[in-house]
């Protein structure tokens, strides 16, 4: 079963987010919308504005303004009104998100790095939530590393456990934050193979990447982000091949080495 | 002199009381001093920052001279264990606050984003990301302090508490043998600091075994 694609049906919704950090605006206008099932990948080149666009959309960053909707879950950031951490958090809750440097919690071990927030944040009971771990972490491939503390896992093991970790909130929408650029490549592969296994499962995703193959390969559409305004979207192997905007054509030249 | 080493040894229990207690003030007054002086608004941050630097820039001798000998000028009077507590207590809470602040820095900024994307509360990001992670880093400077703390009790003896040193001066003036007396008193001194030293070491090296922080 392909994505949702009927007109209107989008299921995560991003208008006009403009964010800035003093006078450089970092996301400039960005409108997107993913529907139910979809992945899309954004790519461009390094300080586009793609992280902060990501971390907008959960709001880890207050947009200037902009509007977000998940489901039927809303909020439109007006400027100079910043909204409340009770109108933030019911959209934060559909929302998984999954960081470039894994940020597991250093201090608690691989099991309660993953079952913390079911308890904290959805009432899960303590033997409820280790159960939904373990058959989280089976499923990464890690059910034998739930008691070892992160400093204790390989890199593509830690991202691993931040990607059940996200999960185990039961997102309706999962964000990568270039997921692999802290790992070698074999390693990487690792985690795109899990990601990959999730968009076949129907996750919708949204992915800021580096891998040019896993944009292709994955994801339903590419956008392309420069200088913190969308400049082109479209089919993966329209974008790549035939792109429309220089801007797509340097990056990808650089990043193809062709 | 020997005869009075029971005697300098029941000073023992005010030494311990004064750490303790100025220890337990200054590490709860601590934590809102931090948590003030690195807030975002500059009303709360600059009070906050103002008296860190107060505290800690007069000597405690001073400040416990001021509130024993100045504060009966105007009215508040304390007895010598109340002010020797209650002002080493709060000049402590500059000096741990301080501490906390240097672990906080420590901490790296992805764990507060990982912990906000989870949503967590605010409550349940402080308690169980960043508090406990902030123990593990800020623990061993807080054990240096609280030794450092065990050694300016001393100044207590200076209002006339009587704790081990003032006992020391008592004794050394009684028998005339200063220097025995007060080599008997420095290894009182060193007996209470170095199990806290130990103890933090063993402690320190047992949670890095496990997992590292920042
Ligand atoms: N917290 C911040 N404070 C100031 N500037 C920032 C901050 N975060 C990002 N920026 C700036 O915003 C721009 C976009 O950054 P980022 O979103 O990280 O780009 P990308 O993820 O595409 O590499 C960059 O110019 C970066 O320097
Ligand atoms: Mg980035």
């Amino acid at each position: 079963m392909g994505p949702d694609r009927r007109a209107g049906a989008a299921f995560l919704e991003a208008s006009g987010v403009t964010m800035r950090f003093g006078d450089h605006v970092a996301v400039r206008d960005v409108t997107l919308s993913l529907a139910r099932g979809e992945v899309v990948s954004i790519i461009g080149p390094s300080g586009a504005g793609k992280s902060t666009f990501l971390r907008c959309v959960n709001l880890l960053e207050i947009p200037e303004q902009g509007s977000l909707r998940v489901g039927d879950t809303s909020l439109t950031v007006r400027p100079g009104a910043k909204p409340r951490e009770k109108d933030i958090q019911p959209l934060r809750r559909k929302l998984g998100m999954v960081f470039q440097n894994f940020n597991l919690f250093p201090h608690l071990t691989v099991l309660r790095n993953v079952s913390l927030a079911q308890e904290r944040v959805l009432g899960r009971s303590r033997a409820e939530a280790e159960a939904r771990s373990m058959s989280l972490l089976d499923r990464v491939g890690l059910a034998g590393k739930a008691g070892a503390y992160p400093g204790r896992c390989s890199g593509g093991q830690q991202q691993r456990v931040a990607i059940a970790r996200a999960l185990a909130l039961d997102p309706a929408v999962m964000l990568f934050d270039e997921p692999t650029s802290a790992l070698d490549p074999e390693v990487g592969a690792e985690v795109l193979a899990v990601m990959k296994e999730l968009a076949g499962e129907g996750m919708t995703m949204l992915v800021v990447t580096h891998e040019m193959a896993f944009a292709r390969d994955v994801s339903d559409r590419i956008v392309v982000m420069v200088d913190g305004a969308v400049v082109e979207a479209g089919e993966p192997r329209q974008v790549m091949s035939d792109p429309s905007h220089p801007r797509t054509r340097s990056f990808l030249s650089a990043v193809l080495g062709r | 002199m020997f005869q009075y080493t029971g005697y300098i040894l029941a000073g023992v229990g005010g030494t311990v009381a004064i750490t303790v207690a100025a220890f337990a003030i200054g590490a709860l007054l601590g934590v809102p001093l931090a948590v003030a002086s690195r807030s975002g608004h500059r009303l709360v941050r600059w009070p906050a920052i103002s008296v860190i630097e107060v505290l800690r820039s007069v000597p405690n001798l001073v400040w416990l001279f001021l509130v024993f000998f100045g504060l009966p000028e105007v009215g508040i009077r304390l007895g010598p264990w109340a002010t020797a507590i209650l002002t080493l207590g709060v000049t402590s809470s500059a000096y741990l606050a301080e501490i906390y602040r240097g672990g906080f820095s420590g901490l790296g900024q992805g764990q507060w984003l990982a912990s906000k994307a989870l949503g967590l509360t605010t409550w349940d990001r402080g308690r169980h990301v960043l508090a406990p992670q902030l123990a593990r880093v800020v623990s061993p400077t807080m054990a240096t302090y609280a030794i450092s703390l065990l050694k300016e009790s001393a100044l207590a003896s200076t209002i006339g508490v009587v704790e081990l040193t003032f006992r020391g001066g008592l004794v050394s003036q009684r028998t005339g043998d200063g220097l025995t007396t007060f080599v008997v008193v420095g290894v009182v001194y060193l007996l209470l600091s170095l199990p806290l030293a130990y103890t933090s070491r063993r402690v320190d090296s047992r949670l890095r075994a496990k997992f590292s922080v920042g």
